[in-house]
């Protein structure tokens, strides 16, 4: 397993926020950036630096939905479920995503090329249905569209 | 140059498009009184009236004409040709229109300039609110009548308050920018588009209660929300409109940004203080308030965005300006998005009293497809649905209220007839259920239970006594839960029970959908008239449900089919009926 | 940037808002970005500037059309400020072409004038 340690910068962050209360949620953000999850051997690492028990750091990282605990696939896809996007269709892209990359919500693909995530809500509502893959927006999104989408990435590869 | 303009659009959506037709007569109406040069002709996309016909507008004189038939062309070029004044007998005025006071930098000023924001008028409102002094502020808030806009509409001058008459050692100003309701975005256009309208509302609110430290709680699914409230605050702290001796008094404020991650719940204010202080956004019992015992024990003020982006303006122009508008009950404006089934979505600012027809109708152009409007949603997960014969209720507070639904922070989702009133419930309270922080047994264990019941009726397997039952479990929820997401969760199921009972009925006893949307009770038949006998249905059915061939056509084995909807999927000519 | 007085903030209130006669505002809040509003951007702020036009490009929040965006505020002297929307490259061009330099409005684009 890949040893995993706080680079500098983020040694430096850690020491930046250890003075303000209420900062783990902060620095799990600043990890979960840098690395796309929240490795365990970070988590045991913070936990000492931050001289507080690993159960309050995972009770914090199981409570929030945003953050990971597994490495996610080389691209992230959010597809958001929120009302005016589940109206417009949100569920049959959903299923045409699971049954285009054959994974459930919350999973990645076999060869990690792709994460699925279901969010709520993006803000982007007069554009539903709307789906998110890395920072490209791709709104109204129609089924037969799906797999064209999804084939770009496939051809980068 | 031209000296007039006349935009043209045609607004009748169920005949032909008339637009490019009125646009060349008119053209030929201008050249023959020798005019074309002088007045232009242009077709616009949307002319922002909808079913009115024919419609023509005259700039710059702002003149509106409405449901011209062609043999008013003529007279409408003549009277503009000529300076003739208005054809008055086809005259339109516009019976509502929207009213920008939150909104009206957005769109206007670059939102990364400070210097634009005060070239705007930004940041008197905080040197008026100096000059006033604390117990003033306060007053000026108290005679505005602002409720807060985040959804419980509590009023904002009690909760400051309450946390200025505690004596302490530090007091905490926080703004709530977790915006969690799905199909709600309105704090996210108000802090992409005029982040400092919200700061100074923040710090106004810091000065009045005497709180030296403050936070945006933003949700990490709003980067660029972030981005530019993190350069509001560089900048003001560059002005000097932060940090220590604000505008030359002997008020200092810092402020920081802490970022949500993921939970609906941590838009409830004692889940949100649980957040900020780093540990799971689990609520608390209130009392004691954070007005009197927040963020790490100290007095703390929690504001939504839209409420403070409101009271920069009500410093500057006095809280008897803000009182005029609106009802006797719910004072100012409100930001609503309109999203969902309507043809124009996007953000609506109008006064509390304008009715949901107005809204939906006159400014958003009703129903995406043109079918007639089911029922409005307000309030998001906390709210209820209300039905087409009540839309011309007034919206504000107590009245949305009494029809069972809430404000809520300002979402509305347009539904039409294709909408499920089980399916949408259902789609809430899975929601609710999966957000909920599983604190306490009513909302872990009732959503729970209700869920399943909802789940039953849309896959066919309902019992009629189900009804009785989430009605049971939700009056318990509302009681028992420890906060509001809790009491809330239930009140898409009761809105939908009391207006739309016959379609969990007809779930129940029927196994049948009137709208089509629950898989498991639709059916799926071939409509004859429309067939064109391809086979495209035949070949792509997974379960070879379609029988027939092309010369006697084909029809939908119901026995076998596994209602995957394919063939209503590949059908090029609309012929198979899903309902 | 200089620290704010209120002697300072009320001098900037009473100048006169010393807007560009000619500009160009593109909505860039989280929708228009999402609908293509930075392409846009960059389009008209290229164009502007490679055509030497005497125009100011700016960005903007949402204005609330947000099913038609991403849309394009343009006010040239002398023709009534209006908003385009669904613009794309192609309208965009228009905008410069027609509008800007044209002085006539783009057909069939429009989706607000500005009261």
């Amino acid at each position: 397993m890949e040893q995993k340690k706080l680079n500098p910068e983020l040694v430096k962050l850690v020491e930046e926020w250890k003075g303000k209360e209420g900062n783990l949620i902060m620095i799990l953000h600043e990890i979960q950036n840098h690395h796309g999850y929240v490795p365990r051997e970070l988590s045991l690492e913070l936990s000492k630096m931050l001289e507080v028990p690993l159960a309050r750091i995972y009770e914090v990282i199981t409570f929030y939905n945003f953050f990971k605990l597994s490495p996610p696939g080389k691209h992230l896809i959010k597809l958001c479920m929120g009302t005016a996007c589940y109206l417009r269709g949100a569920g049959i892209i959903l299923d045409e995503i699971k049954n285009i990359l054959g994974v459930k919500e919350g999973e990645s693909t076999k060869d990690n090329l792709f994460h699925l995530d279901v969010v709520r809500c993006l803000g982007c509502c007069g554009l539903a249905p709307v789906l998110m893959i890395d920072e490209k927006v791709y709104s109204k999104v129609k089924k037969a569209e799906v797999a064209d989408i999804l084939s770009k990435y496939i051809k980068e590869e | 140059m031209y000296e007039k303009t006349i935009l043209i659009k045609d607004t009748d959506t169920k005949r032909e498009d008339l637009t490019r037709q009125a646009y060349t007569q008119i053209l030929d109406f201008l050249r023959h009184n020798d005019q074309h040069s002088r007045i232009q002709v242009v077709r616009v996309a949307d002319i922002g009236l909808y079913d009115k016909g024919l419609v023509i507008k005259i700039l710059p004189e702002q003149i509106t004409y409405a449901n011209v038939k062609e043999d008013d062309l003529k007279r409408i070029a003549d009277a503009i040709s000529f300076n003739k004044g208005r054809v008055e007998d086809l005259v339109y005025k516009p019976k509502s229109k929207q009213e920008r006071l939150v909104l009206k930098n957005c769109g206007r000023i670059d939102p990364e300039s400070i210097d634009d924001y005060i070239a705007c008028g930004g940041y008197l409102g905080l040197k008026q609110a100096i000059e006033l002094k604390e117990d003033k502020v306060i007053e000026e808030i108290k005679t505005s009548g602002i409720r807060g806009r985040g959804g419980a509409g509590y009023p904002t001058w009690m909760k400051w308050n309450f946390a200025r008459e505690v004596a302490s050692d530090q007091k905490f100003v926080i703004c709530n920018a977790d915006e969690g309701d799905p199909g709600a975005y309105m704090d996210r256009s108000i802090l992409e588009g005029d982040p400092h309208a919200v700061l100074e509302g923040l710090i106004i609110a810091a000065f009045a209660v005497g709180a030296s430290k403050g936070y945006f709680y933003v949700r990490a699914e709003y980067p660029l929300a972030v981005e530019r409230i993190n350069k509001a605050i560089k900048q003001a702290y560059d002005c000097g409109l932060l940090g220590q001796n604000i505008l030359g008094s002997s008020f200092g404020l810092d402020l920081e940004i802490r970022l949500g991650a993921g939970a609906f719940v941590c838009g409830e204010e004692t889940a949100l203080i649980s957040s900020i202080e780093g540990k799971r956004g689990t609520p608390h019992p209130r009392p004691p308030y954070p007005s009197v015992k927040g963020l790490w024990g100290k007095p703390t003020v929690i504001n939504n965005v839209e409420t403070l982006a409101n009271i920069p303006q009500i410093l500057l122009k006095g809280g008897a300006w803000f009182a005029k508008i609106g009802t006797a009950t719910s004072k100012g404006t409100k930001v609503f998005a309109v999203t969902g089934k309507v043809k124009n979505s996007g953000l609506v600012e109008i006064a509390m009293g304008a009715t949901l027809r107005e809204i939906v109708m006159d400014i958003c152009g009703g129903t995406l497809t043109g079918k007639p409007i089911k029922a409005v949603q307000t309030g998001g997960p906390s709210g209820g649905v209300i039905p087409e014969h009540l839309l011309d209720t007034p919206v504000d507070y107590e009245n949305l209220q009494k029809l069972g639904s809430i404000m809520g922070s300002g979402g509305m989702i347009v539904m039409d007839d294709d909408d499920c009133m089980v399916d949408i419930p259902k789609f809430y309270l899975g929601f609710c259920v999966e957000e909920s922080c599983g604190k306490c047994s009513p909302c872990r264990i009732g959503g729970f239970q209700m869920l399943g019941y909802l789940k039953k009726i849309t896959e066919g397997a309902g019992n009629i006594n189900d009804i009785a039952q989430l009605k049971r479990i939700s009056y318990a929820m509302q009681k028992a839960s420890l906060c509001g997401l809790g009491q809330t969760a239930s009140n898409p199921v009761l809105s939908t029970l009391k207006y739309f009972e016959k379609e969990y009925i007809e779930h129940i006893e029927n196994k049948h959908c009137p709208a089509g949307k629950c898989s498991h009770l639709v059916t799926y038949s071939v409509i004859e008239e429309k067939c064109k006998r391809c086979g495209l249905c035949f070949t792509n059915c997974p379960v070879s449900a379609i029988t027939g061939d092309k010369e006697k056509g084909y029809s939908v084995i119901q026995e076998k089919c596994i209602k995957c909807g394919k063939c209503f999927e590949v059908c090029k000519f609309r012929a198979i009926n899903k309902k | 940037m200089v620290r704010l007085t209120p002697e300072s903030l009320d001098k900037i209130s009473k100048e006169p808002c010393d807007k560009p006669a000619n500009w160009i505002k593109v909505g860039m809040s989280s929708c228009g970005i999402a609908a293509g509003a930075d392409e846009v951007f960059n389009f008209l702020s290229e164009e502007v500037k490679k055509r030497n036009l005497n125009v100011e490009v700016k960005k903007c929040g949402c204005q609330g059309n947000c099913y038609a965006e991403p849309l394009v505020e343009v006010s040239i002297e002398g023709l009534p400020s209006v908003t385009y929307g669904r613009v794309n490259r192609d309208i965009a061009n228009k905008i410069i072409e027609k509008h800007v330099i044209g002085k006539m409005l783009v057909n069939d684009c429009i989706y607000n004038t500005v009261d």
